[in-house]
C-alpha cells in the first residue's frame, strides 16, 4: 500500500459527502434522512439473506470497477463495460445451456468462456485506437450498442424460451453460479460463487499490476506513453492487452450478472452495472483492494434502497436520485482529492511557518 | 538620483511556495537594470506584479516617484510600463502594423496608414529596421520580437521589461537586441532585463539586482563586478564555469547518419539529407536556433519518429527501422529534450523510473514478475552514485524532485546503461549553476571512458564548453561540421543563421 | 495491507451495527408502546382477524417503465389509487433497479418486511418470481396481471391459494379499435407499432389486424395494410425511437398506427401531434388504458383516434375489493374479455362518430355472445 496514503481517506470523506448530499435531498423532499438512511443499510444488512444479496449484487459491481480500474491504469476509459459484460454473459449463457461437464471443469470452461467474450468485444476498442487512434470512449460505446443489438438478434434466435420473445429460456439451477450450500448460508440470498472468482480477480490483478513486467509496463503507458514509448515499451500493444484484460473483466462480470444473480439473458436491457462501474472504480482509487471495499458498499446501496423506498414516503424515482447522488457525488468527491490535498499541505505550511516563527522568536529571547 | 520605477519590500505568496520575499527593486531613468537569478529565484512574479498580472500581498510600488495601484496590463500600460513577453503574443496572419495596432485601434475608421508612417519613424529611431507591411508569419522570431518591442514604444511605454529575450535568438540577433537597448536607453527610456545569463548582463546592463530563492541578495555595479562573483551571489556558493577537459584521440565511428531526410509533425521535411558522424570518445555538439531540425534529427535516431529517407548506422550496423527497444539494447542512451514529458513518469516512484529500460530483463525480472529488491538496489545505487536528493528516496513520485534532481536521475539512468552512445538534448535545460556543473562533468567523463556523446544544445556556451567538434545546423540542414578550437562564436553564430563560413570568409 | 485491514474491519463494524439495531427494533416491537406500523412489521403468527383495524397495505412492483407510463403501471396503480383515495387500503410501489427475477424478488421481499400482505404485480416478467414468491411468503396475497406462476422452465405451472392470475383478451380489443378506426376513416393505410414481442402486444396487434380485415370484408370499409409497417420497436421506453418509426411510416402514407407500446408509443403520440399542427392528417390508436388526453393538442383536439383498452384499474381495484370482502379468489386464473367487460374502447370518443360507435357497440354485442370470435393467434394471412 505505498501508492497513495490517503488515498482512503479520501475515499472515505468522499463517502461521507455523498451520504450527506443524499441526506440533503431526502430533507429537500421532506422526508428524515436518518429515518431513510437507517432503512437503507438495515435494507442491505439486516438478516443473512440481505447480506447475501448486497454480496451478489457486489460481485458485478466489482468485477466491472475491476475493469473500468485496470483500464484506467493504462490511461484508457473504457465506459464499454456493459456491451462486454453483454458479451461476456451471452457466453456464459450459452455454455450454461449446452455445456454438461462436473462442476470443477465446468466452472473453468463457463469463465474462460465468459471472458473470452468480454474480451473480444475490449480488444476491437484496443485495436482501433492501437492502429488508427480511434478514441476508445466512442470505440468502446459504440460496441457496447453491438453488443446490446446483436444479443437482440441472438437471443430470440438461438436462445429462445418456450413462450417469451424477450428473454433467453433459464438455465438449470444446477448449470448456474449459485451454490446451495452458499445459498443456504445466506438464506436463499442470490449470493453465488461469483464472489469468490471476484476476490481472486481482485487479487490477481493487484498481483499484475504491482509485481509483474505487464503491470510495469501497462501502468508505465497509462501514466506517461511519451515516456513509456521513449523507453521502447510497446505503447500499442500495451493498450490493445489492456483493453482485452479489461474485457474479459467485464465479462466474467457479465457471467455473475447473467448465470448467477439472474439466470436469463434479457432483450433490450442494457446492463446499468456497467456504468456504476466507473464509480466503483473512482471510488477505489483505481486500487484492486479499493474497488473491492467500494463495490461492496455500493452493492449495499442498491440492495438497501428498496426495502428503504418500502419503509418511507421517499417515492421510488427519488430514492433512485438519492442513490445516485450518493454514488456520484461519492465518486467525483474523490475527484477532490487534489483540493483535499492543496488544504492539507497549505494547512501544514502555516503550522511550518508559526513553529519557524516561534523558533525564530524563542531564539530572539 | 531619480528611481522611474520602485518596488519596496514587496512580498507575494503562493499555495505553498513564497515566491517574493521582501524584495526592493529601485530602476534608475535611463539605465538598464538586469535582475539576475536562477529559474524559480521569484524574477518573473516580481515583474508580473509591476505589470498586473499578480498581485503583492504586501510592499509599495512608486512610479516616477508616486505610489500607485497596478491591477491589471492595462493600468501598467497607462503608466509607461511595457513587458515584452517570452512567448509573443501575435496574430501570425496579420501584418506588422495590424498586430501593433491592435487593440489601439482609436477611431472606428482603421487609419492604417498613419500608423504604417508612425511605426516607420520609431522603427528608423530605435534602429529596429522593420518593415510595417510584413505578414507575422512571414518574418523571423527576431524579428517578431521587435514587432514586440515597436508594440510598446508604439503604446509609448517609457519602462521596457525583457523577459529572457535571447533565449530564441541566434548570437548576431542577441548582438542586435543589446544594440537596441542601448538605443532605447539612449533616447530616454529605462528598460529592465530578466534574464540568468551573465554574459548578457555583463554586455548590456548598468546596475544588476540579484535574487536567490525569493529574496533578494544584492544590487551590484555592473561594470565593476566580475561575472564569477555575480554567479556566486546568485547561486549562493562560488561556481566554476569551465569543465576541465583533456585532449582525446576519437576512434572509429559510433553513430553514423546518412542523408538523413525526416518528416516534422506537418509532413514538411525537417531533416533533409543529413550527414554526420559522432566517433568514440568524442562529443559532437549540434548548435543551432530551436526549431531547425534538432529534435527530429535526435528523435529518427532514437526510433521515435521515422525516416523517410537515408540511414542510422550505430557501430556499423544499420538501424534505421529498428524499434526503440533494438537501439536502446543496441547501445544508445538518451537523455530527451523535455524531461517531464519524456524522462520521466511523474506520477510514479523514482524506483521503477531508474528501470524503465531494463525491466523486462534479467536481473531486474524473471519469467515476467520483477524482482523489486533488486530494482531498488540499482535505483538506489545510481541515486547514491549521481547525488539525486529526493524526500522518501527511491519510494519517492518522480514529479516530486526537483528538476535538477529529475535531470540527474535521468542522466544516471541513462549512463548506468553504459551505452555505446549518448544523445543529450539540452540536458541542462532549466538547471541551476550547480547541477549544470555536475551534468557537464558527467557527460565529459562519458566520452572520457571512450563513448561517443552526442549533444544538442541552444546554448552556445554549452556547446563550446563540451564538444570537440561542432555541427551547425539550420533548417533541416547540416551547414558545417568545425573543430571547437578552430572556431568561434561568431562562426558559428553566423552558420546558425544560415550563412556558410566559406562563404562569409569571401 | 494495514489499511486494508482496517477497512474491513469498519464495514465489519458497520455490519454488526446494523444487525443490533434491527434486533433493538424487534425487540421494541413487542413492546405494547409499539406504533401500529411496527406492530405490522412483524411477522404475525396471529389471525389477520386478531389485529384491530390496521389498514390492508398494497403493495405494487413496477414492470419496465415508470409509474406514468400512460400504459400498464399506470393503469394497475390507478385502481390501487382508487382504494387508497376511499380510505379503504395503504398503498405503495416500489420500483426495481432491474428487471431480472432476482430484482424482482428482492423487491417482493422488501414489501413484505416493511409489513405490505397484498402484493400487485404487472406483467408476465413477474411469472417465475410470484412462483417463488407464493411459497415463500404464504401469508401474503399475489394479484398478478399479464401472466400466471410458473417455473423457470415452464415445466410447472401452479396458482396457490393464495394468487390470483388475470388475463386479458387482448385481442378483442384490439379487433374493437380496428373495426372502429377502419369505419371511422374508411379508407387509408393503417399500420402498428409494437414495444417488445410479447404475447400481450402481439394479441393486441393480430387483434387489430383481425378488425380491419374484417370491417373490409363485411362493412365496406377499404383500408390498406403492409407488412412494412407491422413492426415491434424492441423496447417499452424508447420515446425516441417510437417517434421515428411512426415519422417513417407517416412519410410513407399511413394515416393510422396503433401503437401498444408504452413509452415508444408515446414518441409515435408526440409524432402525430406534430404532423396534425402542420395540417396533415393522420392518427394514433391508443393502448391499455384511454390515451385520449396524452393526444391534447393546444387547440383541445386530440391526435387519439380511440384506445384499445384493458382495464387494468378495474382488475387491481376489484381484487382489492374482493380481499376486503374475504372473497380474494385465490388459486384462480382470470380470464377478462368482452363478456365480463374486461376490455373495450372507450365510452367517451369525441374523434368517432356516432354511427361508429353504434357499429362498434354492435360487434361488442355480437363478442359478448360469440357471434364473432376472434383468434388470439397468429393467423394465417397475418402479419407477425
Amino acid at each position: 500500500m505505498r501508492v497513495k496514503s490517503n488515498a482512503f481517506l479520501i475515499a472515505v470523506s468522499a463517502v461521507i459527502l455523498g451520504l450527506i448530499a443524499g441526506g440533503i435531498l431526502m430533507l429537500a423532499i421532506g422526508s428524515n434522512p436518518f429515518e431513510g438512511f437507517f432503512y437503507l443499510f438495515r435494507g442491505g444488512l439486516m438478516n443473512m439473506e440481505r447480506v447475501g444479496n448486497t454480496i451478489a449484487t457486489a460481485i458485478t459491481l466489482m468485477l466491472v470497477g475491476l475493469s473500468v480500474a485496470f483500464a484506467f491504469k493504462t490511461g484508457l476509459f473504457n465506459i464499454g463495460a456493459a456491451g462486454q459484460m453483454l458479451v461476456g454473459g451471452l457466453c456464459a449463457t450459452l455454455v450454461a445451456h449446452y455445456v454438461f461437464l462436473p462442476r470443477p471443469f465446468y466452472l473453468l470452461v463457463i469463465i474462460l468462456c465468459a471472458f473470452a467474450g468480454g474480451a473480444l468485444w475490449g480488444v476491437i476498442p484496443g485495436l482501433l485506437k492501437a492502429r488508427f487512434n480511434v478514441h476508445e470512449v466512442v470505440a468502446t460505446i459504440m460496441m457496447n450498442w453491438i453488443a446490446y443489438w446483436s444479443v437482440y438478434y441472438f437471443v430470440p434466435a438461438y436462445l429462445k424460451g418456450p413462450s417469451l420473445e424477450t428473454e433467453s429460456k433459464s438455465i438449470a439451477i444446477e448449470q448456474t453460479l449459485r451454490s446451495p450450500w452458499l445459498t443456504k448460508i445466506f438464506g436463499g440470498g442470490y449470493i453465488n460463487l461469483g464472489i469468490f472468482f471476484a476476490i481472486a480477480a481482485v487479487f490477481i490483478i493487484k498481483y499484475v499490476l504491482d509485481k509483474t513486467t505487464l503491470g510495469f509496463e501497462l501502468k508505465a503507458v497509462g501514466s506517461n506513453r511519451f515516456c513509456a514509448e521513449y523507453a521502447g515499451i510497446r505503447v500499442n500493444r500495451n493498450v490493445i492487452i489492456s483493453m482485452m484484460i479489461a474485457g474479459g473483466l467485464a465479462g466474467l462480470a457479465g457471467m455473475t450478472f447473467y448465470t448467477g444473480y439472474s439466470r436469463n439473458i434479457q432483450i433490450g436491457v442494457m446492463p446499468s452495472m456497467g456504468f456504476d462501474g466507473i464509480a466503483v472504480a473512482l471510488l477505489g482509487a483505481s486500487n484492486p483492494i479499493g474497488v473491492l471495499l467500494s463495490a461492496l458498499f455500493f452493492g449495499m446501496l442498491q440492495s438497501g434502497k428498496g426495502f428503504m423506498n418500502a419503509m418511507t414516503d421517499v417515492p421510488p424515482e427519488i430514492a433512485d436520485t438519492i442513490i445516485a447522488t450518493i454514488i456520484y457525488f461519492t465518486a467525483t468527491s474523490v475527484l477532490f482529492s487534489r483540493f483535499w490535498d492543496s488544504l492539507g499541505k497549505r494547512k501544514k505550511k502555516r503550522l511550518d511557518a508559526k513553529r519557524e516563527a516561534s523558533a525564530k522568536e524563542a531564539g530572539n529571547a | 538620483m531619480s528611481h522611474v520605477i520602485e518596488m519596496l519590500h514587496i512580498r507575494k505568496e503562493f499555495p505553498g511556495i513564497v515566491a517574493n520575499d521582501d524584495i526592493t527593486l529601485q530602476v534608475e531613468k535611463g539605465e538598464i537594470h538586469a535582475i539576475l537569478g536562477e529559474n524559480g529565484a521569484g524574477k518573473s512574479t516580481l515583474m508580473s506584479i509591476l505589470f498586473g498580472l499578480y498581485h503583492a500581498d504586501r510592499g509599495v510600488i512608486k512610479v516616477r516617484g508616486e505610489e500607485v495601484r497596478i491591477n491589471s496590463p492595462n493600468d501598467a500600460t497607462d503608466l509607461g510600463i511595457g513587458m515584452v513577453h517570452q512567448h509573443f503574443q501575435l496574430v501570425q496572419t496579420f501584418t506588422v502594423t495590424e498586430n501593433i495596432i491592435l487593440g489601439k485601434e482609436g477611431s472606428f475608421v482603421l487609419d492604417r496608414k498613419s500608423a504604417a508612417k508612425r511605426i516607420k519613424a520609431l522603427s528608423e529611431q530605435y534602429g529596429l529596421s522593420i518593415n510595417p507591411d510584413s505578414v507575422i508569419e512571414s518574418i523571423t522570431v527576431g524579428m517578431q520580437q521587435r514587432v514586440e518591442i515597436l508594440k510598446m514604444l508604439y503604446r509609448d511605454a517609457e519602462i521596457l521589461i525583457f523577459d529572457e529575450p535571447t533565449a530564441v535568438l541566434t548570437p548576431q540577433e542577441i548582438d542586435e537586441l543589446m544594440q537596441i537597448m542601448r538605443n532605447m536607453v539612449k533616447e530616454g527610456k529605462s528598460v529592465i532585463l530578466i534574464t540568468h545569463k551573465l554574459d548578457e548582463i555583463k554586455a548590456v546592463a548598468d546596475r544588476c539586482t540579484i535574487i536567490r530563492r525569493g529574496k533578494m541578495v544584492g544590487v551590484v555595479d555592473v561594470a565593476s563586478t566580475s561575472q564569477a562573483k555575480m554567479a556566486a551571489m546568485m547561486v549562493g556558493r562560488p561556481v566554476n564555469f569551465k569543465v576541465a577537459k583533456q585532449d582525446m584521440q576519437a576512434g572509429k565511428p559510433v553513430l553514423e547518419v546518412q542523408s538523413l531526410r525526416v518528416l516534422n509533425n506537418k509532413k514538411v521535411p525537417a531533416v533533409k539529407d543529413f550527414t554526420l558522424a559522432v566517433r568514440a570518445g568524442e562529443i559532437v555538439g549540434i548548435a543551432g536556433v530551436d526549431g531547425n531540425g534538432q529534435s527530429e534529427l535526435v528523435e529518427a535516431i532514437t526510433g521515435l519518429r521515422p525516416a523517410v529517407s537515408g540511414a542510422v548506422l550505430l557501430n556499423g550496423k544499420a538501424i534505421t527501422h529498428a524499434s526503440i527497444r533494438e537501439r536502446n539494447e543496441a547501445g544508445i542512451g538518451h537523455i530527451p529534450e523535455d524531461r517531464q514529458k519524456r524522462g520521466l513518469v511523474m506520477s510514479a516512484p523514482l524506483g521503477s523510473n531508474m528501470v524503465i529500460k531494463e525491466y523486462y530483463r534479467p536481473p531486474f525480472s524473471k519469467n515476467g514478475i520483477l524482482k523489486q529488491p533488486v530494482i531498488d538496489k540499482h535505483a538506489q545505487d545510481i541515486c547514491d552514485a549521481f547525488d539525486v536528493r529526493s524526500g522518501e528516496g527511491i519510494l519517492s513520485l518522480a514529479g516530486k524532485l526537483s528538476g535538477g534532481n529529475q535531470q540527474k536521475a535521468i542522466v544516471g539512468r541513462e549512463m548506468a546503461l553504459e551505452p555505446d552512445l549518448i544523445i543529450a538534448v539540452q540536458p541542462t535545460r532549466g538547471l541551476d549553476v550547480g547541477a549544470i556543473e555536475y551534468i557537464h562533468k558527467r557527460l565529459v567523463e562519458h566520452r572520457d571512458k571512450g563513448k561517443a556523446v552526442l549533444l544538442v544544445s541552444f546554448e552556445l556556451d554549452e556547446i563550446f564548453n563540451l564538444s570537440d567538434r561542432i555541427a551547425v545546423m539550420n533548417s533541416g540542414e547540416l551547414i558545417d561540421v568545425v573543430e571547437t578550437k578552430k572556431t568561434n562564436e561568431e562562426e558559428v553564430g553566423l552558420m546558425m543563421a544560415g550563412v556558410k563560413t566559406k562563404e562569409a570568409a569571401r | 495491507m494495514k489499511k486494508a485491514l482496517y477497512v474491513g474491519l469498519m464495514v465489519l463494524a458497520i455490519a454488526l451495527v446494523m444487525v443490533s439495531c434491527g434486533k433493538k427494533e424487534s425487540a421494541t416491537a413487542t413492546t405494547p408502546a409499539a406504533t401500529p406500523a411496527q406492530v405490522v412489521t412483524q411477522p404475525a403468527p396471529a389471525a389477520p382477524a386478531a389485529k384491530p383495524a390496521a389498514k390492508l397495505k398494497v403493495g405494487m412492483i413496477t414492470d419496465a417503465g415508470t409509474i406514468d407510463d400512460k400504459s400498464f403501471n399506470q393503469g394497475t396503480w390507478e385502481g390501487i389509487l382508487k382504494a387508497q383515495n376511499e380510505g379503504i387500503v395503504d398503498a405503495k410501489y416500489l420500483k426495481p433497479s432491474g428487471t431480472t427475477e432476482a430484482d424482482y424478488l428482492k423487491e417482493i421481499g422488501n414489501l413484505y418486511d416493511a409489513g405490505y400482505r397484498f402484493i400487485i404485480t404487472p406483467g408476465y416478467k413477474f411469472e417465475t418470481s410470484i412462483y417463488e414468491a407464493q411459497d415463500k411468503y404464504p401469508s401474503a396475497k399475489f394479484v398478478i396481471l399479464d401472466g400466471e406462476p410458473h417455473t423457470a422452465d415452464y415445466a410447472t405451472f401452479r396458482t396457490e391459494k393464495n394468487v390470483v392470475a388475470v388475463f386479458w383478451a387482448e385481442h378483442e380489443s384490439g379487433f374493437l379499435a380496428g373495426i372502429a378506426a377502419a369505419l371511422q376513416m374508411k379508407t387509408g393505410n393503417f399500420g402498428f407499432i409494437g414495444g417488445m414481442e410479447i404475447p400481450a402486444v402481439q394479441k393486441f396487434n393480430w387483434g387489430w389486424q383481425q378488425g380491419v380485415k374484417y370491417a373490409n370484408e363485411n362493412l365496406g370499409t377499404n383500408i390498406t395494410m403492409l407488412a412494412e409497417n407491422y413492426l415491434y420497436q424492441g423496447s417499452f421506453d424508447n420515446v425516441a425511437a417510437g417517434q421515428q418509426i411512426a415519422a417513417s411510416m407517416f412519410d410513407k402514407g399511413v394515416n393510422v398506427i396503433f401503437a401498444a407500446a408504452g413509452g415508444v408509443g408515446v414518441g409515435a403520440i408526440n409524432e402525430a401531434k406534430a404532423r396534425v399542427t402542420a395540417g396533415k392528417d393522420v392518427w394514433i390508436v391508443g393502448v391499455d388504458v384511454d390515451q385520449y388526453p396524452d393526444g391534447m393538442l393546444p387547440t383541445g383536439k386530440s391526435v387519439i383516434l380511440t384506445s384499445a383498452m384493458k382495464y387494468l384499474d378495474r382488475a387491481s381495484y376489484d381484487m382489492i375489493k374482493h380481499e376486503l370482502a374475504g372473497t380474494f379468489p385465490g388459486g384462480q386464473k382470470l380470464n377478462l374479455d368482452a363478456t365480463n367487460d374486461g376490455i373495450g374502447i372507450p365510452v367517451q370518443n369525441p374523434n368517432l362518430s356516432a354511427d361508429v360507435m353504434a357499429k362498434v357497440q354492435e360487434l361488442y354485442g355480437k363478442l359478448k355472445n360469440g357471434e364473432v370470435k376472434v383468434a388470439d393467434t397468429q393467423l394465417p394471412g397475418l402479419f407477425k
